[in-house]
């Protein structure tokens, strides 16, 4: 019983300060009041160690990791956004990651907290099927990749929301004064080569250096960065995923539909990062793969549970 | 005269280069059939990226050169376009003219980089009886066919487009219930959808219900793979030999041409060399010129990439058709022969000596937690060859199963096969169970008749079972009578008779598994995890240029990171510009320009991260 009241503290201090958080984040963001950052660092810094500390009353509670139904699942989830959010505190001061991770945080956590049954956030003992070694790493490891995931779309969907219209090729990719406005534009400069190219350089440089400019650069960055790591993340997840299967059941691949959805969001971020190779299609067709990505990997989290048939329904 | 007849016959002019090339294609036409792809190369011109042919023409060149000298007075010969007359032009009879180098595009592309591509092509020819010179076409021919088939396949919205199509193909997949019958689906899809386009009768007929084997699905992984070897054969490595070929250049103009480049006026270059040194490049340092490097692997991680996917395809392949599976319900007590339960996936599967092994189930338990729910399977087995040895005996549950062999069994499954009853005294009888229910809640019943109506009136006691411990008994009128635990010898009397419930006999669902491929998949799983991580790495490249006074500095790096950039640029910062102090020349002569120092160096020496900086 004490487990019992231990956790629920836990997790009603973790979801409060997450929602103070997220909140001085949001007006962080818009109005830039200094003393709010440190504020909301060490908030976060807070509501991680509360989480954690759910995590840990959990793992005691049951001997396991608590990763064995969608409660555990969320939490987890969770607890991996606010991971994120310190970590990209170490790299950056001043950042545009902060209210997104806090604010997906903070909806997952009321999610998980708000709208299941009481039911099912009891910890439950594992079926038969789960009690393995291997719980603990392709779980963990695809949680982990989801919310990077998660976290790299939902910059990928900011940068198209605001500046849709107007993503430059030149904007992504390398920011640097000298670069190709070569035979492939304007195929007649070759001849008054080192004179038209300073001129144009230097008018697009002063565009370059235009605020619109930078903040796609580094939305664009970031989306990178994580996605890359994402995908690492989910690559280790679905081959852990699938040995797992074949030393319990024999079969590495089944086509059980959340493997199948795990592999389509593979192939959907696989295509993310060819897309970010090709010159031609690097900015905007970059940023509507990785968006479509987000929604892949919810419907691959929480939509095949709806499904109700294959080998994952338990949650 | 051999040589130069040869010259003339193949080197196309560009007068006479087009009726050259029609007469060849026409006797190829007759001859291999193939002519379409030299009508097509003619009318559209496709020639092979200028770097690729280069290297390849160099590495080919090289080797005829290295065999055959004697004709090299040929090279002096081989001119451009403007030493070819008409006359030149070669007699139609003769015409067996080799497409591959003999192409007019490539002619007239060609520079004068003082590749003899003429030499080696006619020397070659020379040296070769003429018997074998048809082969000899046929392979230039075939490696032709090969480069336009990695062009094609290559092409990188076709990759695009098969991964993205492949998982649209997959999420139909899930959510079209497979591998059911046929009445279901013509029941479940009955109404008409979109208008009529899209029933039950389409969905078998586009063979939706088993999308994952279905041959347009497998054709499409198939030019996956083949897009996948396209792509590293023609694209990356290439890129590879070129990354680690283009070293120490020699003119500051190059340099300019790079993405990134710097001219940093009164510095040295063995200042630059010492801070790349201490920024983990590699640098390698000739005369004036430097060429310093980072993070190779960035550059093999993304083959590294495309082979663990193809080791993993090929795997899971060689799997699906040379693999054994089968799956068995045996009731505890009872035995099956491996082979007779397996069946062969596909035609390359080699039964092993193995399957002569005969499987005894000792017992099935199924064990609970306290509040009932079901916490493991357990079935304990014994495996005898067939002089009836015991070679080995193990409890398998559902995590952990038993490999012998080369087959592994595993736990999938249970059932009830018997309730064993004692009916007014006399007994055992084991009455056999049915599944009335399968799937999660399984639901077993048998029946005891009672009376002598026959088959058809048959009246009797049903008893009900969801699991190894109780029975539920249900009297001839369906009313229910009573609930027994097995073991537990406590009497019930349902309509005149009185049964005692002895046991049930569970029966335990294995699956056995024979797959050859899985150490090639599994190997393929690590490569990729491994690749995946390291191609995140950058392959940097940093040129640099002592020009008199300054230094001439140019980078580049494969991944487009933009902090590559300014990383550069942190680090050019601290170059030391060199002041030429005049009044402390005696005082400090260190504090000069040290072009004769570093002309005088003259050989390549690697740095390390002991230099100190001046």
């Amino acid at each position: 019983m004490i487990y019992l009241y231990v956790e629920q503290i836990f997790v009603y201090i973790s979801f409060l300060i997450l929602f103070l958080v997220t909140l001085l984040n949001l007006i962080n963001f818009f109005f830039e009041i200094d003393k709010i950052n440190h504020f909301s660092n060490n908030g976060m810094k807070f509501a991680f160690l509360c989480t954690t500390g759910f995590l840990t009353t959990r793992f005691f509670q049951t001997q396991h990791l608590p990763l064995g139904n969608l409660y555990e699942s969320l939490m987890f989830l969770s607890w991996g956004f606010s991971f994120l959010y310190l970590i990209s505190n170490v790299k950056n001061k001043k950042r545009l990651s902060a209210p997104v991770l806090a604010t997906s945080a903070l909806l997952v956590h009321a999610f998980a907290v708000l709208s299941l049954p009481h039911k099912m956030r009891e910890s439950m003992s594992l079926v038969p099927a789960l009690q393995s070694q291997w719980l603990m790493m392709h779980v963990s490891t695809t949680l982990i990749s989801y919310a990077t995931l998660l976290f790299g779309s939902l910059l990928a969907i900011v940068l198209l929301s605001i500046f849709h219209g107007e993503i430059k090729r030149y904007c992504v990719g390398n920011l640097t004064n000298n670069f190709e406005f070569r035979n492939k534009n304007y195929p007649l400069i070759s001849k008054n080569f080192p004179k038209q190219i300073i001129t144009e350089s230097f008018s697009y440089s002063l565009f370059l250096n235009s605020r619109k400019c930078q903040l796609i650069h580094l939305l664009d960055k970031w989306t990178y960065q994580a996605i890359s790591l994402g995908f690492s993340f989910l690559t280790i997840g679905i081959i852990s995923g699938a040995v797992w299967a074949n030393e319990a059941w024999g079969s590495y691949w089944s086509w059980d539909p959340k493997e199948t959805w795990a592999l389509i969001t593979w192939l959907i971020y696989a295509i993310y990062l060819h897309i970010r190779i090709n010159k031609k299609w690097m900015g905007k067709g970059s940023a509507m793969a990785a968006s479509m990505g987000f929604f892949l990997v919810w419907i691959c989290f929480l939509g095949v549970n709806l499904l109700g048939v294959g080998l994952h329904n338990y949650g | 005269m051999n040589t130069i007849q040869h010259l003339s016959t193949e080197a196309p002019s560009v007068l006479g280069g087009h009726r050259l090339l029609k007469s060849s294609s026409c006797s190829y036409f007759v001859t291999t059939a193939h002519g379409f792809l030299l009508a097509r190369r003619m009318l559209s011109g496709i020639s092979q990226p200028e770097k690729y042919r280069r290297i390849l023409v160099n590495s080919y060149n090289r080797k005829q050169s290295n065999s055959s000298n004697t004709t090299v007075k040929t090279s002096t010969k081989l001119p451009s376009v403007d030493h070819l007359t008409p006359s030149d032009a070669p007699s139609v009879s003769n015409a067996e003219g080799r497409e591959d180098a003999a192409s007019s595009s490539q002619w007239k592309e060609r520079k004068d980089d003082g590749v003899d591509v003429r030499a080696g092509f006619s020397s070659g020819k020379d040296k070769k009886p003429a018997l074998l010179t048809d082969s000899f076409e046929y392979f230039a021919f075939l490696r032709r066919l090969k480069r336009t088939a990695e062009k094609l396949l290559s092409s990188f919205p076709l990759a695009i487009a098969e991964l993205a199509i492949i998982g649209a193909l997959c999420a139909v997949g899930t959510l079209i219930e497979q591998g059911q019958s046929r009445e279901f689906y013509l029941q479940k899809y009955s109404e008409d959808w979109a208008f009529g386009l899209f029933n039950g009768e389409w969905v078998l007929n586009l063979c939706l219900d088993h999308v994952y084997t279905a041959p347009y699905f497998l054709g499409l992984l198939a030019l996956l793979a083949a897009s996948l070897i396209a792509c590293t054969s023609s694209r990356q490595i290439p890129l590879v030999k070129i990354a680690r070929r283009w070293r120490f250049v020699n003119s500051g103009a190059s340099i300019s041409k790079l993405d990134f480049h710097e001219t940093l006026p009164h510095a040295r270059l063995a200042d630059l060399a010492v801070l790349l040194a201490g920024d983990k490049y590699q640098v390698f340092m000739r005369g004036p010129s430097l060429y310093a490097f980072k993070g190779l692997a960035g550059r093999f991680a993304p083959i590294g990439v495309h082979a663990a996917l193809l080791l993993i395809m090929g795997g899971a392949t060689y799997s699906a058709i040379g693999g054994y599976h089968g799956t068995i319900m045996v009731p505890q007590g009872l035995n099956f022969m491996v082979g007779e339960a397996m069946y062969p996936a596909g035609f390359l599967s080699q039964p092993p000596d193995s399957f002569d092994t005969e499987v005894h189930i000792n017992k099935f338990t199924i064990e609970t937690y306290p509040n009932g729910e079901v916490s493991q399977f357990r079935t304990d087995l014994s495996l005898f060859n067939l002089r009836g040895q015991e070679v080995s005996r193990k409890v398998i549950s559902v995590n952990d199963p038993l490999r012998y062999g080369g087959f592994t069994m595993y736990q999938t499954d249970w059932g009830i096969s018997t309730i064993q009853i004692h009916v007014d005294g006399e007994g055992p009888f084991n009455l056999v169970a049915a599944p009335l229910q399968t799937g999660d809640n399984k639901l077993f019943g048998t029946f005891l008749p009672i009376g002598d109506n026959g088959l058809a009136g048959a009246k009797g006691i049903s008893m009900l079972a969801r699991d190894l411990q109780s029975v539920v008994i249900y009297d001839s009128n369906g009313a229910f009578a009573g609930v027994r635990r097995s073991g537990s010898e406590k009497p019930i009397t349902v309509d005149g008779v009185t049964i005692i419930i002895d046991d049930i006999i569970g029966s335990t669902g294995l699956e056995m598994k024979l797959d050859p491929g899985v150490p090639i998949v599994y190997a393929g799983f690590a490569a990729l995890m491994l690749t995946t991580v390291l191609s995140y790495l950058c392959h940097l490249q940093v040129w640099a240029l002592q020009v008199d006074d300054s230094l001439v500095v140019g980078a580049k790096s494969n991944r487009n990171r933009a902090e590559f950039a300014e990383d550069l640029g942190k680090l050019l910062n601290f170059v030391p510009e060199i002041v030429r102090d005049r009044s402390m020349e005696n005082i400090a002569p260190i504090i000069s320009s040290t072009n004769e120092e570093l002309s005088m160096q003259g050989t390549s020496a690697k740095m390390d991260n002991e230099s100190s900086r001046s």
